[in-house]
């Protein structure tokens, strides 16, 4: 489970991204609404532009849960497998370099991600840019051989 | 005098003071200062010229928010409340004294507790095992793999992942309401099979996170319970917040 203490970490340590994740639809949608003073009609642009990005994010997440159910060897799979294993790849390297629990790629932390961090979220977006695109690179290869193949053959002849 | 206007964060009884440190929204931080009567006040700063939902911003709110609620009751804004001036100001309170000092005495010594109930990431094998609808998805993805079944697939992953989350979440929810004052649903958030407030009397907060941690250790298989707070009461200053026990809060049906 993860824990989110704002006691502890109002100074001098500000709370960490997924801190404010976890409350960001608290700060935005709950809370008093006085009529008569103004609410920032900026603030839905915002909003808007954030939906649009987690609808990027969620399909790229069901493209990794398919990728790694095809990976998935049930025969020999204890059950304990998670999905960033599974995953493999950019997701493979990551692990390496954190915490199993921290690396692991559910719903919630593509979600976090596109609007965890003020700029350094397009890197992580460039990130799942990538593994998106990670089928289309393989098959260029072999677009290429077989576009090869008739020259071959040409020449062979 | 403010151009802009005043950016409102909350609303205290009067002479709660400012959290040592405490800072406004805008860059560099605006200086805040209170507007009340003789017996609420609001905490208020400048408005910046351009305000958006800064991440900045955000966090200035939250954190101004959260150190005032340790000295005392506060009604919390929403982000983004911009009074046109003092005068204004003055005559909301005035006119609404009795209806914010009632809420203050219903909230004083209560926290909110946000618990979130997000698709267990461990669980995918025994998913794939278990689900039948997923593993003829999958058996089709692997004879003719392709974007459209990958994304079929994928998505009965996901939303068979959030009906196993939204299952242990209502069942979490039953314990911790018997430990809460109140409870309230969250907005949607995508990919969070369930999400629910909870006011939470400051001494029982402890009580009520050790139950989530049990619950959520216990259930790792099925669901990722988040826990957040103590937070401002964000959800229990409207009369959408639910005094009574839990009907059944709205659960994101397919997720995702």
């Amino acid at each position: 489970m993860t824990t989110t203490t704002y006691a502890d970490e109002i100074a001098p340590c500000p709370p960490r991204a997924g801190t404010l994740y976890d409350v960001l639809e608290l700060i935005l949608d709950r809370g008093m609404v006085i009529d008569v003073f103004v609410r920032v009609s900026l603030v839905g642009i915002e909003i808007l532009k954030i939906d649009a990005r987690i609808v990027v994010a969620s399909v790229d997440t069901y493209l990794r849960f398919a990728e790694a159910c095809n990976r998935l060897d049930l025969e020999r799979d204890s059950g304990s497998t998670t999905v960033p294993e599974l995953i493999g790849g950019g997701a493979a390297k990551k692990i390496g370099k954190r915490k199993v629990r921290d690396a692991a790629e559910s719903v919630g932390d593509t979600v976090r991600k596109v609007v965890g961090a003020d700029g350094s979220d397009e890197h992580d977006e460039d990130e799942a840019e990538e593994q998106y695109e990670r089928p289309r690179k393989r098959r260029a290869p072999a677009r290429k051989s077989s576009s090869g193949a008739p020259r071959r053959r040409r020449a062979e002849a | 005098m403010s151009p802009d206007g005043l950016y409102v964060y909350g609303i205290v009884r009067a002479r709660t003071p400012l959290p040592p440190g405490a800072a406004g929204v805008g860059s560099p931080p605006a200086a805040l200062r209170t507007v009340g009567t003789d017996s609420v006040a609001t905490v208020v700063s400048a408005a910046p010229a351009q305000l958006r939902a800064r991440r900045r911003d955000l966090l200035a709110h939250q954190n101004l928010l959260t150190g005032l609620a340790e000295a005392g009751p506060v009604l919390p804004m929403r982000f983004g409340a911009v009074a046109p001036d003092e005068e204004a100001l003055r005559a909301q309170l005035a006119a609404a004294e009795a209806s914010h000092l009632a809420t203050l005495d219903r909230l004083a010594g209560h926290v909110e507790i946000n618990v979130k109930a997000l698709p267990a990431r461990d669980s995918l094998a025994s998913l794939v095992a278990g689900d039948s609808t997923v593993r003829r998805l999958r058996d089709e993805a692997r004879r003719r793999p392709g974007y459209e079944a990958d994304v079929r697939l994928g998505q009965a992953v996901a939303s068979a992942l959030s009906r196993r989350a939204a299952e242990a979440g209502r069942k979490i929810l039953r314990d911790l309401a018997s430990m809460a004052r109140a409870t309230a649903a969250g907005p949607d958030v995508q990919g969070c099979a369930l999400n629910v407030s909870f006011l939470v009397g400051r001494s029982d907060a402890d009580r009520f996170r050790t139950t989530t941690e049990r619950f959520a250790a216990a259930h790792r298989e099925h669901v990722e319970l988040r826990l957040a707070g103590p937070l401002p009461c964000y959800s229990f200053v409207g009369a959408s917040a639910n005094p009574a026990a839990p009907a059944t809060p709205p659960v994101a049906a397919g997720g995702a």
